[in-house]
């Protein structure tokens, strides 16, 4: 079959899923069922697709369906390994993110199912025509019915202060962000030699505007950054991030962290590897990209640290990792002209990475979800032990908790080794500047040392929220959360193993998708980048030998036979079990006397990087209290903005007035209404006899 | 690298990080003991411990499976650590000092699998329910946060000099090229981390018997104590093996069984200074130790921009 024939099923399902449940969102079974129906009938069919594409390395060429040739624009379709792999991505999030909605959107009985399901595929729908649109108008139709959708997904609580408070500041921020996209379009399309909004038009805009008018190029360069990265979440343009994604139901955050924020990643990449010629604005940009994504990196996760509400930590890494997938493109950017084979390991690392966050990171905020299901509580300091309640969302925090920490051999740690070791061998690299090489090095070992942060963030979750004494749960509720809620937990904590150990599966699918975004020809073979051995990666950065090595296989089967030796050390001893009671040092205590609150853990480090500025509390170097800026206004202007002020309210008390004489008359008198009537009659004949 | 240097390598390197490590432990002991003025258990007291504490009772007091299982992962994470490092084992194809997983992980995967073995401390602990497990779990990962960023760059400082991840590619540069001052400074600054990465006086934080009573081993007894103990003395074989091997990797004989006795007799040495440090010292509050390592792996730095300046 075609693939944009599929494609357009896909988005059709999607579309007629999102009318059935709006129609039907009385019936909460069938509402729910349905919707889950059309999701996984449009998840297969985009699974198909994607993997149609990496199989065959067939790439539909765009072609316009619907033209507007008034203004040159054109909805033109094409879908290549950079769309697959978003694709691969949208298909498992939203299968998962649904299934896992069933009971969970029980949990608000208040809210009405309409609110939901319909946004929720239409959210999906955008997203996939968003990663395949090849028009600038189109693409930016569809980016705001992403942006408008996943806001109302944000205020579903409407009851809720936080909730609709968050929304606000998602929605101006987001706005304000498509107005930098529109403008940066706007001013690529009047310099294009015909009008038109195509992708390879202003490919060929900017090519002329780069000899013409280099200062244009850095703006526009910068509203698409500014207008993509605040998608994506980007300090200090995320700021809205950390308030509207726990504002969501929990699979509605999963679904912006794991879809929706990849969109904005794609878009960057679409535009800086595809639209904007390989030049020494990509080698600029690529500087701050960089720059920008490790100051996410280690603020949204240093501020992560201080957090004690479950998925407010999770906004906060869902910023830190956003943060690893800009130093990886970043890098990749700076050395295109430099060192391709760099370039595109670099690259590849930012891209791998972002396929691994959308595992891991909405395994976790669906870890979260089941908390908040079986509990009604998203503050860790009140839950604890319920490793013993829900095992199986236990150990799918542990896998996705790990992985996002990049302990091996899970998914996370093979694209972090990428991500590490292209920012640190770029220090050796001979054609760039000295103080790009230091820049980036320093780059890479903030990235090292805030992944041991994250990791220390993501146990204090674990530790807090599974071990220990078990508490915050009411003695009625007994079990395990559905299977419809740990099945989908199940399917991305697998993908994280997956992914991990078998690394070069994902990264030949990235490093098409890379190839294929960039012009042809410009990555290495890759087998001289990665290797060819199965089991593992051997990294080369072009011209040395290998640099870095990570063979998964190898390592497990060693673990394994280790694990085994010491097993026999163990059984040798021959000890016996007994089990005892935990020791308080010799006194009986009540657990909720002496548990140790989430609040607690790592306070000394915490202590070193929380400090005050003037009136602002810097927490984890996040400004807790921002004061709000005052504007002052102009008094005279602040006079004509009240209208009231000085043209109504004259007017109606004026009227009032003359009212006011008038109801004199309204006497209540019959003699005196009979007296006005006659002489109102005398006089109307006066009037009569005089005209005439 | 054929297969079967990299299976008798393995076997050499567990033998040394497994087999040997509390013969140093011992050692250590015997130092320490010397400097009390007493005369001090016998130097394989060690064993004697590790061989009654598999044998004794296994008190569980919570049914959490991590309890038992992350013993295992804090141990082997060691282990695996131990086959990236070289020790002694001299590869002639190569001419240098050749980790028997070379082809298979490089400084990151060591530096991970240094932060798994603390993950699973602090995940035995805490799954114990201990509140005392907490706060030595707390105390861990902050110590962990705090030294790691020193190990870091001085592996970093390496990489950046051999152009290379890999710890062969390390030791074979700094052979050939001789000593160099980015190179002096790291080992100046790893030597500064060793005490806290392995555990002992002044920065024997995490477990602080006087204080909170062993910390994450609180709750360990039998079995599972002595594995925990045990991955303490390899980590120290370890990490003192990569401040001798990668760098001060000279006297290079080029013959196995030299090579490996020479790394032995200075990794004794190094044991050694670490233990009389650990006799002289006080306990510093946690507090105290996350400054003094943030601001030494700030001034770690220096080493990267001497790498970075080709020194």
């Amino acid at each position: 079959m075609n693939p944009i024939t599929i494609l357009y099923v896909s988005f059709l399902l999607l579309v007629a899923g999102a009318i059935v449940a709006a129609a039907t969102s009385k019936l909460q079974r069938f509402c729910s069922w349905s919707s889950l129906g059309f999701v996984s009938a449009a998840s297969l069919c985009l699974l198909y697709l994607a993997i149609h594409v990496f199989a065959k390395g067939q790439i539909t060429q765009p072609e316009p369906l619907l033209s507007l040739p008034g203004i040159g624009a054109s909805l033109s379709i094409g879908i290549d390994a950079l769309s697959a792999l978003l694709f691969l991505i949208i298909s498992i999030v939203s299968f998962c993110a649904t299934l896992f909605s069933i009971r969970y959107i029980r949990k608000y009985e208040k809210e009405s199912l309409l609110r939901f399901y319909p946004l929720l595929l239409l959210l999906f729908a955008s997203i996939i025509g968003v990663v395949v649109i090849r028009d600038m108008l189109f693409f930016i139709v569809l980016w705001e019915m992403m942006t408008l959708t996943s806001w109302a997904l944000v205020v579903y609580e409407r009851e809720s202060k936080i909730s609709i408070r968050a929304g606000l500041e998602y929605f101006i921020a987001t706005h304000v962000a498509t107005g930098f996209i529109i403008l940066a379009s706007v001013l690529l399309y009047a310099h294009t030699s015909v009008p038109s909004f195509d992708f390879n038009a202003l490919r060929a805009s900017f090519d002329t505007l780069i000899t013409s008018n280099p200062a244009l190029v850095h703006l526009i360069l910068a509203s698409f950054f500014i207008g993509f990265v605040t998608k994506a979440g980007v300090l200090p343009f995320g700021f809205w991030l950390p308030n509207a994604y726990p504002a969501a139901p929990s699979s509605g955050s999963a679904a912006f962290a794991g879809i929706v924020e990849k969109a904005g990643i794609y878009a960057i990449v679409r535009v800086f590897c595809t639209i904007l010629p390989i030049s020494v604005y990509s080698q600029t940009w690529g500087v701050v990209i960089a720059i920008f994504g490790t100051f996410s990196i280690f603020i949204g996760t240093m501020s992560a640290l201080t957090q004690d509400d479950s998925k407010k930590l999770m906004s906060f890494h869902a910023i830190g990792q956003i943060g690893y997938m800009l130093l990886g493109i970043g890098v990749g950017l700076y050395f295109l002209t430099i060192n391709t084979a760099l370039a595109t390991i670099a690259l590849v690392a930012g891209l791998f990475h972002m396929i691994n966050h959308a595992w891991f990171k909405s395994c976790l905020f669906l870890n979260a979800g089941s908390i908040f299901y079986k509990t009604g509580i998203r503050d860790l300091n009140k839950i604890g032990g319920l490793f013993s309640l829900m095992p199986w969302t236990g150990i799918t925090a542990i896998v996705a908790s790990l992985s996002i920490a990049g302990i091996p051999p899970l998914n996370g740690f093979a694209s972090k080794l990428l991500i590490f070791e292209s920012s640190i061998i770029a220090g050796t690299e001979v054609g760039a500047a000295i103080w790009a090489k230091a820049l980036f090095v320093i780059m890479g070992i903030a990235a090292i040392f805030i992944s041991a942060v994250t990791l220390a963030s993501f146990l204090k979750f674990l530790n807090s929220a599974f071990m220990g004494k078990l508490r915050g749960v009411r003695a009625s509720s007994t079990g395990d959360v559905p299977l419809s809620m740990n099945v989908p937990q199940g399917i991305l904590a697998f993908l994280c193993v997956l992914f991990g150990v078998v690394p070069l599966l994902p990264i030949t699918m990235v490093y098409k998708a890379v190839s294929g975004a960039l012009p042809a020809g410009t990555s290495p073979a890759p087998d001289i980048l990665f290797g060819n051995m199965w089991s593992g990666i051997s990294v080369n950065f072009g011209t040395r030998v290998i640099s870095g090595v990570w063979n998964p296989l190898w390592v497990i089967i060693a673990f394994a036979l280790v694990v085994g030796v010491i097993y026999l050390v163990v059984k040798a001893g021959g000890s016996k079990v007994r089990r005892v009671e935990t020791w308080y040092g010799g006194r009986e205590h009540i657990p909720a006397d002496i548990s140790y609150r989430g609040h607690s853990f790592y306070t000394p480090f915490k202590r070193a990087f929380s400090f005050k500025m003037g009136n602002v509390d810097f927490k984890g170097l996040y400004p807790t209290s921002l004061p709000l800026p005052k504007a002052t206004m102009p008094k005279g202007l602040r006079i004509l903005l009240h209208p009231d002020q000085w043209f109504y309210y004259p007017i109606a008390n004026l009227l009032m007035k003359l009212n006011r004489g008038l109801s004199k008359s309204h006497t209540g008198v019959p003699q005196m209404y009979l007296l006005w009537t006659i002489v109102g009659a005398i006089l109307t004949l006066v009037i009569i006899l005089c005209l005439r | 690298m054929s297969i079967g240097f990299i299976i008798g390598a393995s076997i050499l390197n567990l033998f040394l990080a497994l087999a040997l490590s509390p013969l140093f432990e011992g050692c250590a002991r015997k130092l320490r003991a010397t400097i009390h003025s007493r005369i001090g258990p016998p130097i394989i007291q060690p064993y004697y411990d590790l061989v009654k504490l598999f044998s004794k009772e296994d008190l569980r007091a919570s049914v959490n499976p991590l309890v038992r299982l992350a013993p295992y992962a804090c141990i082997v994470s060691i282990a695996i650590a131990a086959l990236l490092v070289p020790m002694g084992t001299f590869s002639t194809s190569y001419q240098t000092f050749l980790p028997p997983f070379n082809n298979y992980g490089d400084s990151i995967l060591f530096m991970y699998l240094i932060a798994l073995s603390a993950v699973a401390v602090i995940l035995t602990a805490t799954a114990s329910e201990n509140p005392f497990a907490f706060v030595g779990a707390s105390r861990e990962m902050v110590m962990h946060l705090t030294v790691e960023p020193v190990l870091v760059i001085v592996l970093v400082t390496a990489a950046i000099n051999a152009g290379s991840f890999r710890m062969s590619d390390m030791v074979l540069w700094y052979h050939t090229h001789g000593p160099s001052a980015s190179m002096i400074v790291a080992a100046i600054f790893l030597f500064l981390a060793l005490q806290a990465q392995v555990g002992k006086l002044p920065f024997d934080i995490a477990e602080a018997d006087q204080e909170i009573m062993g910390g994450g081993f609180i709750e360990q007894s039998g079995p599972k104590y002595a594995l925990l103990r045990w991955s303490m003395m390899a980590k120290q074989i370890v990490f003192c093996s990569i401040f001798t091997q990668v760098f001060i990797p000279w006297p290079m004989v080029g013959n196995l069984a030299w090579d490996v006795l020479i790394n032995l007799a200075k990794v004794l040495v190094l044991v050694l200074i670490i233990a009389v440090i650990d006799v002289v010292n006080p306990r510093l509050r946690i507090d105290q130790s996350v400054r003094y390592y943030l601001y030494l792996s700030l001034f770690a730095l220096i080493a990267v921009g001497l790498a970075l300046a080709g020194i």
